[in-house]
């Protein structure tokens, strides 16, 4: 039964209307997009062990972690002493931790900023307050770049691409022309500093009660 | 070469059939992120993704559903995901600007009915408007876009229903293009 909205004619109008007319498709860049795909993928590849080197790796870390832990407790003089030097090896993590959920926040709000900034940048005349939030996130990067969060190369790598990137849009003038914004732009999708960062988010959301650790 | 040989040749590390994979179904996920993103760099983004997605988790990819299906609920999952992260910074950006030349008064005085067709469909809520754009205009079926997004058939076409209703009464100053 026709409900009583339904109208055929109608709904074919809108089909061809919004079909011709609402955000039409061009050809996609085939070859650029699957640059930029077989890059991360190499660059994973690179980064990522084979399942054989994986189980490789653990047994040489359950070694490593055996004998550490039969030297230490050979050195003990008494069980004692155990749970202070457990409770200050707990201490001692616990900053990473933080750092490491500091650094995810940070890095979904530098995501979130670049992603807006090739969206909107050579759209808007809103330069001036683009460079103002790099600057802001600079900030941060540059702070990022000197805490434990970069000790690992691989989240160094990362800081130091997107500080290149920050500095760039940072010094965006009022009076700037489309073609700074598309340089910069060119410059992330080469440097890939987007799929390098949403590879670096960890997925699911961060707690709440961690915001505003930086 | 059918498309489960190419599978499996992906998941052996065969970058020759992880191209032929993509060729295959680039178009598609281009378009339907185009269509939701509205913008090609945003749109070439989320391709990229998704395919960076699939390739990394075509393991998990048991064959109980076509791969299109598969590789279009990624799409739907990465598209609508950074869309809403681009409308909160918008959003933020909005809430420092006064805003004042976002005024409603003035997209209604446009005559013009790509203009109205356009605000029309932006207006619409998620949901809604995902399912138009999926059904009515990139033409998938209401099975698939159950799939895709994770909500039973029923839903979807209930959605859809509610879509056109809107969409009718926004455009109603043009019903002459359609009572004929």
């Amino acid at each position: 039964m026709m409900q009583e909205h339904e109208d055929p004619k109608f709904e074919q109008w809108l089909k061809d209307a919004a079909r011709t007319t609402y955000h039409a498709p061009r050809t996609p860049p085939r070859e650029e997009m699957w640059a930029r795909i077989a890059a991360e993928r190499q660059r994973k590849h690179v980064i990522e062990l084979r399942p054989w080197m994986r189980w490789v790796v653990a047994a040489a870390a359950v070694l490593v972690i055996g004998i550490g832990i039969g030297r230490w407790t050979a050195r003990q003089p008494s069980a004692a002493k155990v749970t202070p030097v457990a409770a200050t090896e707990t201490d001692s993590t616990q900053p990473d931790v933080v750092y490491q959920v500091a650094a995810t926040q940070y890095l979904s709000r530098a995501e979130a900023f670049l992603t807006g900034f090739r969206a909107d940048a050579r759209a808007d005349a809103h330069s001036a307050r683009f460079a103002s939030q790099a600057r802001d996130l600079l900030t941060t990067t540059q702070l990022m770049l000197d805490s434990p969060a970069a000790k690992d190369p691989r989240m160094r790598s990362l800081l130091e691409d997107l500080e290149l990137v920050l500095v760039q849009i940072s010094q965006l003038g009022a009076a700037q022309d489309r073609h700074d914004a598309d340089l910069i732009t060119q410059g992330m999708n080469q440097s890939n500093v987007l799929p390098k960062l949403r590879s670096a988010i960890p997925a699911g959301p961060v707690p709440v009660r961690t915001e505003g650790a930086l | 070469m059918d498309e489960s040989q190419l599978i499996a040749r992906v998941r052996a590390g065969d970058s020759a059939a992880e191209r032929a994979l993509y060729d295959a179904h680039v178009d598609r996920v281009y378009r339907l992120a185009f269509r939701l993103a509205g913008d090609d760099a945003l749109a070439q983004d989320f391709t990229q993704e998704t395919f960076i997605r699939a390739f990394d988790r075509l393991g998990s990819f048991r064959g109980d559903a076509a791969f299109s299906t598969w590789l279009h609920t990624i799409t739907t999952t990465v598209v609508l995901n950074g869309l809403r992260k681009v409308k909160r910074f918008r959003q933020r950006e909005a809430d420092i600007d006064d805003a004042h030349d976002i005024g409603v008064a003035q997209r209604h005085a446009e005559p013009d009915l790509k203009a109205r067709l356009k605000q029309a469909i932006d207006d619409l809520p998620e949901g809604y408007r995902t399912v138009f754009l999926m059904h009515d205009v990139e033409g998938y079926t209401h099975e698939e876009i159950g799939v895709a997004l994770g909500v039973e058939t029923g839903t979807s076409k209930a959605q859809l229903s509610r879509a056109r209703a809107k969409l009718r009464v926004a455009l109603s100053d043009f019903a002459g293009e359609w009572v004929q």
